[in-house]
C-alpha cells in the first residue's frame, strides 16, 4: 500500500491537491531561492519622522561612535595592524590614543581565568617574602654578633692563628646559614646566583679552542 | 533561537563590540556554554583577546558563567540571546527617562548604558564631570538616581561574597529578591573629594554594589504604552486614560509578567483611585460606560468575571496581544499582497477552517483572485492547509479528501517574527555598507567639521572659513546628504522595526507557554 504508511507531512502539496484548492495550472511555483533584492509590489508609505524618533536617532548614532572609540570595542591584533597601515600619521596617533584608555573590570566579580593581570600580582606577592627573609636573616646576623662576642671573651688568650682561623670559620658558618636560608621555598634559581668573585680569575680552561 | 536571529545578534554585537567579541558572541549562540579554551579553539583569537571580550560581555551582562559541573575549577560561559537585542532599544530607553525624569535622568541612564554596569559612585562622578553642574547639583543627580532604583528601572547585580582567598577561581554571588532595588549609601562629600583627586573611588561606601538598566521595567512600560495607545486611537483619551489606572491597580497586586490574566480588580477599587487621582470630570461621570466599553470591545483588553464590588475585572493579556499581534499581521498582509488578501485572511481566522469555494464567497472576491491570493499567502506561511481524508475510500480510485485553509497563529506569528529579524539584519548591513563605501567621504565631511568649529572659535573671518568650506565639492556634498539620508531611513526602519518585533515578542510572552526569559528580576 505504498503512500498509506505513517509518512509524515511532506510540506509540500502534490499537483492534485494544489488543483483541489484551486490553483490554475500557470501560476507561478517556487522552485529557487528569490533574488537577494526582490522588486517590491507595492512602494511602502513613508512614515513621518517625529521629534522622539529624531532624538533617539541622534542619541543612537552617539552612542554607536562612543562605542567605537571605547576600549570596550575589541580589535584583534593582527586586524589593527592592517588596519593601521592604511592610515595616515594623525589618524595612527588618534588611533593610539585610544589605545591607552585602559577598560574598567572588576575582576573579582569574574573568573580568574580572565584577569590577564594574574601574573603581575603574583610577582607582587613575591616581594613581601623576600622582605620577611630579610629580616630573617639579620635577626641571624645580630645573634651570630652575640654568639661572636660570647666566644671572643671566652677565647681572649688564643694565638692570633687561632683568631683567624676562628673568623674565617665564622666566616663560612655565616655563609652556611645564609645558605641554609637560601634553600627554603623562594622565586630565586639559586644554582645561577654569582657572587661576582670570580669574575677577575683567569680562565683555565684555555684548551677548549680559541676565544674569538 | 533562529539562524535569522544568530545572524542579527553576530551584526548587533559587532557593531558595539566589535569583530573579536562578535566571534566569541557567534561561538557561544552555537552551544549552551563553553570554557574559556573552547572558545579560543573555535575562534582562533589568542586566550588574552578572548579573555578579554568575555570580560567585556560579562560586564554588559550578555554573558554568564558559572562553574563546570564536570569540574568546579573551570567556568563554563553562556550567551543571554534575549538580551542582545536590547542593545538596539537603548535609544528608546534612554528617550523614555529623559520624558520621565529629564536631562538628570538621561544623563545618568546614558553613563550606566556606556559602563555596562557600575557603582552609583563611578556614574555619578561620571554625570558630574560631562554634564552641566551648575544647573543640576550633585544632590539632584543623586535624588534621580535612587528615585530610577525606587521606580525599578536600575536593578542591582547579585552581591559579590567576598571570600579569605583573594585570588578564587570562581566568584560567589548573593542573590537576593528583597535587595535587588535597596538603596545605596551616597557620600556626596567623598564624590566631590574623589572628583578633586583628594581620594579614591575604592574609598566609596557602594564599592560592592553594581548598578544595571533594569531591561525588563522598561519593557513593562513599552507594553503599557502599546495597549493604552491602542485603546486611545480606537475608543478616545478618556477610555484610554481609565484603562491607564486599571493596570496601575493591577500592578499593586499582579506580578507584572504574569503570562495570561491579572488578578481580579473591582469597579469601587477603580472607580476610588480615579477620583483620587485624576482631574477628569467627564471620565469620573461617566465611568461606568467607558468600562463597558472597553469590556464589550472586540480588542478584548478588560473582561467582567463577577458582579462582586459593583463588578469584578480582569485585564486579559491573551487577548490583547492576540488582538493585537493579528492586527499587526494584518497590516502586513495589506502592504504585500493588497486589501483583499487581508480580507482572505480575516475570514479564514474568523472561521478557523474553510474550503476554496467558501472562501471565495465570504469574502466576497471573484473566484480567480481569491484562488490567487490564498495560494499566494499559502506560498507565504500566512495560511495553512489542512487535509481531512474520507474513512473507507479504499478501491482502486483515489481517496477522497477535503482541503481546508486554517491558520496556525503561534507558527504565523514564528514566521514573522523571523522575517522581521531578518529584515533588521539586513538594514543593519546596508547600513554598515553605506558608511564603509563613502567612509573616505563622511570622515572627510567630519573633519571639516571640525576645523570649521576651531576655526569659529578662534574668531577667523568669514571669508576664509568659506574657503575651507569650499574644499568640499558640490557633487560630494549631494552624494554625502544622499548617503546620510539613506543612512537615517536605515536607522528609522531599524526603530520601527524594533517595535514590531516587541509586539510579537510580547505575543509569544502572554499568548504561548515558550520561554522568553522576561520577568520582573532578571
Amino acid at each position: 500500500m505504498a503512500g498509506r504508511g505513517r509518512g509524515g507531512k511532506t510540506g509540500t502539496l502534490t499537483a492534485e491537491q494544489l488543483a483541489m484548492l484551486g490553483c490554475v495550472k500557470d501560476m507561478p511555483v517556487q522552485s529557487a531561492p528569490q533574488p537577494t533584492f526582490p522588486p517590491v509590489m507595492n512602494k511602502p508609505i513613508a512614515v513621518e519622522t517625529t521629534t522622539a524618533q529624531n532624538y533617539q536617532l541622534l542619541w543612537k548614532e552617539q552612542f554607536l561612535n562612543r562605542m567605537r572609540d571605547s576600549p570596550y570595542y575589541i580589535v584583534s591584533a593582527c586586524q589593527d595592524k592592517q588596519h593601521l597601515e592604511h592610515k595616515d600619521w594623525r589618524e595612527r596617533a588618534l588611533e593610539r590614543m585610544k589605545l591607552k584608555s585602559e577598560p574598567e573590570f572588576n575582576y573579582k566579580a569574574m573568573p580568574r581565568e580572565l584577569n590577564t593581570t594574574n601574573r603581575k600580582r603574583r610577582g607582587a606577592d613575591a616581594r613581601p617574602k623576600l622582605l620577611a627573609k630579610k629580616t630573617n636573616i639579620e635577626d641571624r646576623l645580630k645573634a651570630l654578633e652575640q654568639k661572636e662576642l660570647k666566644t671572643g671573651t671566652e677565647n681572649e688568650q688564643d694565638d692570633a692563628k687561632k683568631e683567624s682561623d676562628s673568623e674565617q670559620e665564622d666566616e663560612l658558618d655565616e655563609e652556611a646559614a645564609l645558605d641554609d636560608e637560601m634553600d627554603d621555598e623562594n622565586d630565586y634559581g639559586n644554582s645561577y646566583f654569582d657572587n661576582g668573585e670570580a669574575y677577575n680569575d683567569e680562565d683555565d680552561n684555555l684548551d677548549d679552542g680559541p676565544v674569538i | 533561537m533562529s539562524a535569522d536571529y544568530a545572524h542579527l545578534c553576530s551584526a548587533i554585537v559587532e557593531q558595539c563590540f566589535g569583530k573579536v567579541s562578535q566571534a566569541v558572541s557567534d561561538c557561544l549562540f552555537s552551544a549552551t556554554t563553553r570554557t574559556l579554551s573552547q572558545i579560543a579553539n573555535a575562534t582562533k583569537f589568542s586566550r588574552k583577546e578572548v579573555g578579554l571580550a568575555l570580560s567585556v560581555l560579562i560586564k554588559f551582562r550578555l554573558v554568564s558563567f558559572e562553574a563546570s559541573k564536570l569540574n568546579p575549577f573551570v567556568p563554563e560561559y553562556s550567551l543571554r540571546r534575549q538580551d542582545i537585542l536590547c542593545l538596539l532599544r537603548y535609544p528608546r530607553y534612554i528617550h523614555m527617562v529623559q520624558t520621565k525624569y529629564g536631562n538628570v535622568g538621561a544623563s545618568i541612564a546614558e553613563e550606566l548604558v556606556n559602563a555596562g554596569s557600575d557603582t552609583a559612585s563611578a556614574i555619578l562622578i561620571k554625570c558630574l564631570s560631562e554634564g552641566d553642574t551648575k544647573s543640576d547639583g550633585a544632590e539632584s543627580y543623586r535624588n534621580t538616581f535612587l528615585q530610577m532604583i525606587t521606580d525599578h528601572y536600575i536593578i542591582k547585580r547579585p552581591e559579590l561574597i567576598l571570600s579569605e582567598e583573594q585570588d578564587e577561581v570562581m566568584p560567589k554571588f548573593e542573590s537576593n529578591e528583597c535587595d535587588y532595588f535597596r538603596h545605596p549609601n551616597i557620600d556626596l562629600q567623598l564624590i566631590e573629594k574623589i572628583r578633586r583627586g583628594e581620594a579614591t573611588l575604592a574609598e566609596a561606601g557602594d564599592s560592592t554594589m553594581i548598578w544595571n538598566i533594569n531591561y525588563d521595567r522598561f519593557h513593562q512600560d513599552f507594553r503599557d504604552s502599546i495597549m493604552i495607545d491602542s485603546i486611545e486611537r480606537k475608543l478616545g483619551e478618556n477610555a484610554s486614560e481609565c484603562f491607564r489606572f486599571i493596570l496601575k491597580i493591577m500592578y499593586k497586586t499582579t506580578d507584572p509578567w504574569q503570562r495570561k490574566l491579572s488578578n481580579q480588580i473591582t469597579f469601587v477599587d477603580i472607580k476610588q483611585t480615579i477620583e483620587k487621582k485624576s482631574n477628569n470630570l467627564d471620565l469620573m461621570k461617566h465611568l461606568d460606560q467607558y468600562i463597558s466599553l472597553l469590556t464589550d470591545d472586540s480588542l478584548g483588553f478588560l473582561r467582567r468575571v463577577g458582579d462582586m464590588g459593583g463588578g469584578l475585572y480582569v485585564v486579559d493579556m491573551e487577548h490583547a496581544f492576540q488582538s493585537l499581534a493579528f492586527a499587526c499581521i494584518e497590516s502586513v498582509i495589506t502592504e504585500r499582497f493588497s486589501s483583499k488578501a487581508a480580507r482572505i485572511f480575516r475570514v479564514i481566522r474568523f472561521k478557523k477552517f474553510i474550503e476554496q469555494e467558501d472562501l471565495q464567497k465570504e469574502a466576497m472576491i471573484p473566484a480567480k483572485e481569491a484562488k490567487s491570493l490564498a495560494y499566494n499567502l499559502f506560498q507565504e506561511q500566512f495560511i495553512h492547509v489542512k487535509a481531512i481524508k474520507k474513512a473507507g475510500g479504499g478501491g482502486n480510485g483515489l481517496a477522497k479528501a477535503f482541503y481546508l485553509f486554517q491558520i496556525k497563529e503561534k507558527d504565523s506569528v514564528r514566521m514573522l517574527l523571523d522575517i522581521c529579524y531578518k529584515s533588521l539584519y539586513n538594514t543593519i548591513e546596508r547600513s554598515n555598507f553605506e558608511k564603509n563605501e563613502h567612509k573616505g567621504l563622511i570622515e572627510k565631511s567630519q573633519r571639516l567639521d571640525s576645523i570649521v568649529e576651531t576655526m569659529k572659535e578662534r574668531g577667523e573671518s568669514d571669508e576664509y572659513i568659506a574657503e575651507i568650506v569650499e574644499t568640499f565639492t558640490p557633487p560630494e556634498v549631494e552624494i554625502l546628504n544622499k548617503v546620510k539620508h539613506r543612512i537615517k531611513t536605515l536607522s528609522k526602519a531599524e526603530l520601527t522595526m524594533d517595535q514590531t518585533i516587541f509586539l510579537l515578542q510580547m505575543y509569544q510572552h502572554h499568548c504561548t507557554i515558550l520561554p522568553t526569559g522576561i520577568g520582573k528580576y532578571k
